[in-house]
């Protein structure tokens, strides 16, 4: 057995040597032993087992994470394709196994490569979740200057920063959103084969075990000449135009380099969403406002779209409503216009409209918990206003949130409604960073145009680590845009009883960048009704086919998904 | 490390580095720094390139440090925040080498003979893919050739001074302290050779696996447009999987201790 030469530290003598010639200067005797105490504490002394935990005291690690960090270290020497289901925490498990390889010392230089939105919230992740210092890139200079980098694909592989990014020595890279390097003829996917990297952490929230070419040409990059060259592979594996053969012998290959933990496999308890809707009607002047602003279909002042927000304040608050209106004739340069003639009656409704039939149901609903919390969303300031003024003259306390908070105070606001307020109405799902998992009540007090939102929304609470089943109250008010939004889309869609992240998984699938631009434009485009139908069922049916498609997949035994990959 | 003694870290921390405590208790901690540690720890050099060149009277910082949630102030410390990281890197940048000498109580006039030491305490890693340590503490008395294991121990049982106490002498070494390091890394050569090396084997192999699916990925491939690919990527591969030993010195120096004080170790 051959034993590795041992490389001696040179660096301690010369120094040494040179105080002995000098007298000095020497060190404190105390900070001489709380070093060697220090370096007692950071030992490790063994190969397995993670360190990491040790360091993380407040991160709440599922044992299936664990699990995985172990796997990927001592089983696939830290070359791996993470592809759990959406849900599971594959960011955590690579927060987790990048901080072990930076704690043993075994990783220093570090690039993660992500999609450009979440550049930032990795980065507040890796700091906050697992002190990691690491730094978005922002400046050239950051490359070459910063061990922990964070960067889009996009912005890597440009010149001047492609050209340093190769000179780079990397010991882990990690790209998230792998299967967008689905295609292996685009620069992403020559890029990211090019980079020198050590250990390497391919993140894919798709389940990329169905597309054999996708298979083959991410796990070439994490290691090339594993799964042998393109032809044989295709050969021995391919029969057909898709379908896969031998999936005995390719499930072994690639069960040592991909880890996918399935939702029912981690054992944990996934509450389940329990979905209500609302179809409120109007009260009898809110009714006679909204229909009041279909005077204004024949202005030159509002048209298309922006009569459509009009409504869908109208349908939220009459103060949403109110405020949109008197910035516009603000806006008009004197107080005499034509515009200020035809808003006076809608005013004048504005003004009568004193019940808030959709105040009264969540009203309701929420002296119905029993001091339960509750979070209502909205989409509108003006009502999360009058809902705390509203709350508060029946004797509930609530906390107002934004997005634009600062995070000191998103805190202060998170703290205040764990511990001092029954509701909680936010404007904004602030896409990232607050845990509201005591919580398992959402009212959707009016719903947004991009079912992705609302998904963010319930997102919030229906996580891991959430131990009630989730109740989500839809509210929608009878007879307005609000219904056909519910009739349209939502309930074509079966959005709710989806797991969380699923329908962005298919957007982005079908190449829908953005549902919210898409469904404007029907609502703004379309001519009548019935074409707006037309275009609304078109839309959902091909997002419910992707769904279908998924769910015979899993139930499905035969597939590859399950059965090579199970 | 538990956070009651991560506390009583704090506190030795920043009485041994001359820091005033301005409140002590458990679970918090309030310091006034030194300039020493100001500029170690709070990471302001435009500030004290602006106080030197105008040459004013710096005023330190004051750190609160808390090692339990409840309390109001201060940076909540735990084993993995960056803060406490920080700290143990310098301590070992503060004092790297000492010099000491035992200090007895005067034995009336006659003079008593110290024996010079020289201890260091060592770590020791094996590393391919994954990684592993050893913690050595070894003393090597210059004057006779003596070796002892966990010396630091040891040395954390005397009292011990920088200055030379009155009635006392210091032999001299009959070993020089370079080759007196030169033995004390044989020492650890022999103690490590007893260690099982099955993992550099398996190493090995994981690199010559690796190595080969690599060869035949490229085979066919024109060396012209793929060589410098190939040779990236092969040098990746001994990067991460090529066994090695490597020893690093944590701290070290000399210490002068009396004859009594080895007859107890």
């Amino acid at each position: 057995m051959m034993r590795p030469k041992i490389s001696f530290d040179d660096t301690w003598y010369p120094d040494f040597a040179e105080r002995m010639e000098n007298d000095g200067p020497w060190g404190d005797f105390q900070l001489y032993k709380l070093a060697y105490r220090a370096e007692k504490e950071l030992l490790l002394p063994d190969f397995s087992d993670l360190a990491a935990p040790r360091h993380l005291p407040h991160l709440e690690l599922f044992p299936h994470q664990i699990e995985t960090a172990k796997t990927v270290i001592e089983k696939m020497h830290g070359k791996a394709i993470l592809a759990d289901e959406v849900g599971l925490g594959k960011t955590i498990e690579a927060g987790l196994i990048m901080k072990e390889y930076m704690i043993r010392g075994l990783a220093k230089k570090i690039l993660i490569l992500v999609p450009a939105s979440l550049v930032l919230q990795w980065a507040k992740e890796l700091n906050e979740k697992f002190y990691i210092p690491a730094v978005p890139q922002r400046k050239a200079y950051v490359w070459e200057q910063c061990d922990v980098v964070i960067s889009s694909i996009d912005t890597a592989k440009r010149s001047p920063h492609a050209e340093i990014v190769l000179k780079q020595d990397y010991d882990l890279v990690i790209i998230d959103e792998a299967h967008k390097l689905k295609n292996h003829k685009t620069k992403n996917y020559q890029f990211a084969r090019q980079i020198k990297k050590k250990f390497c952490l391919l993140l894919t929230a798709t389940p990329i075990q169905n597309r054999l070419d996708e298979l083959y040409y991410l796990v070439t990059l994490l290691k090339p000449g594993y799964l042998g060259d393109p032809e044989s592979f295709f050969r021995d594996y391919r029969s057909g135009k898709n379908k896969v053969k031998n999936e005995e012998s390719l499930r072994r290959l690639v069960n040592k380099v991909m880890v996918r933990n399935r939702r029912v496999d981690t054992g944990l308890k996934w509450p389940k969403r329990i979905v209500e809707f609302f179809e409120i009607p109007l009260s009898k002047e809110e009714r006679t406002l909204y229909d009041s602003l279909n005077t204004l279909r024949k202005t030159e002042f509002v048209q298309g779209f922006s009569l459509l927000t009009l409504q869908r304040e109208a349908c939220s608050s009459r103060e949403a409503l109110y405020m949109t209106i008197k910035k516009m004739l603000d806006e008009q340069a004197s107080e005499r216009t034509r515009l200020h003639e035809i808003m006076a009656p809608i005013l004048a409704n504005i003004q009568n409209a004193t019940r808030h039939s959709k105040a009264e149901k969540a009203l309701e609903i929420i002296q119905a918990l029993n001091g339960e919390k509750v979070i209502i969303f909205t989409e509108y300031r003006a009502t999360q206003l009058y809902l705390q003024w509203f709350l508060k003259q029946h004797g509930i306390s609530s906390v107002p949130f934004r997005g634009g908070f600062k995070r000191s105070k998103k805190d202060w606001m998170r703290t205040l409604f764990e511990k001092n307020a029954q509701v909680f109405i936010a404007t904004e799902a602030g896409g990232e960073g607050i845990n509201l998992q005591f919580c398992h009540h959402v009212i959707n007090y009016d719903l947004p145009w991009n079912p992705m939102r609302l998904e963010q929304r319930i997102g919030r609470i229906h996580r891991l680590g959430q131990k009630e089943d989730v109740h989500i109250y839809n509210f929608a008010t009878k007879g307005t845009v609000e219904e056909h939004i519910l009739k349209l889309l939502y309930e074509k869609i079966d959005l709710f009883e989806n797991v969380i992240g699923e329908l962005d998984d298919i957007l982005t699938r079908l190449e829908i960048v953005s549902l919210d631009k898409e469904i404007e434009d029907i609502f703004a485009s379309s001519e009548s009704e019935g074409e707006m139908r037309i275009k609304m069922d078109n839309l959902t049916s091909v997002i419910n086919a992707e769904l279908a498609a998924r769910k015979e997949g899993e139930a499905d035994g035969t597939t590859c998904d399950s059965s090579v990959f199970g | 490390m538990e956070q009651l003694a991560i506390h009583q870290y704090l506190v030795d921390y920043f009485t041994a580095g001359g820091c005033q405590i301005l409140e002590c208790r458990p679970g918090f901690l309030k310091v006034k720094l030194t300039v020493a540690l100001d500029k170690l720890l709070m990471n302001r050099p435009f500030y004290w390139h602006y106080i030197e060149k105008i040459g004013r009277e710096p005023e330190t910082q004051v750190l609160a440090l808390k090692t339990v949630q409840t309390e109001e102030e201060g940076d909540f410390i735990h084993f993995g925040s960056p803060r406490l990281h920080q700290i143990f890197a310098s301590t070992k940048n503060l004092a790297r080498y000492v010099r000491l000498y035992e200090e007895r109580p005067a034995n009336g006039k006659t003079q008593t003979p110290l024996y010079p030491w020289l201890g260091m305490n060592v770590k020791v890693s094996f590393q391919c893919d994954l990684k592993k340590d050893f913690l050595f503490s070894l003393g090597l008395n210059l004057f006779n050739g003596t070796i002892l294991n966990h010396f630091q121990e040891k040395l954390e049982s005397l009292p011990l001074t920088p200055k030379i106490p009155d009635y006392c002498y210091t032999l001299t070494p009959m070993i020089k302290p370079q080759s007196g390091l030169r033995r004390l890394e044989a020492v650890i050569e022999q103690v490590i050779a007893q260690e099982d090396f099955h993992w550099a084997e398996e190493a090995r192999e994981r690199l010559q696996n690796d190595l080969d699916l690599l060869e035949r990925f490229y085979e066919d491939l024109d060396p012209e447009t793929y060589g410098a690919a190939y040779e990236k990527e092969k040098q990746s591969l001994i990067d991460l999987y090529e066994p090695k030993i490597q020893t690093h010195i944590i701290n070290g120096g000399l210490f002068y201790l009396t004859e009594h004080a080895m007859h107890n170790f």
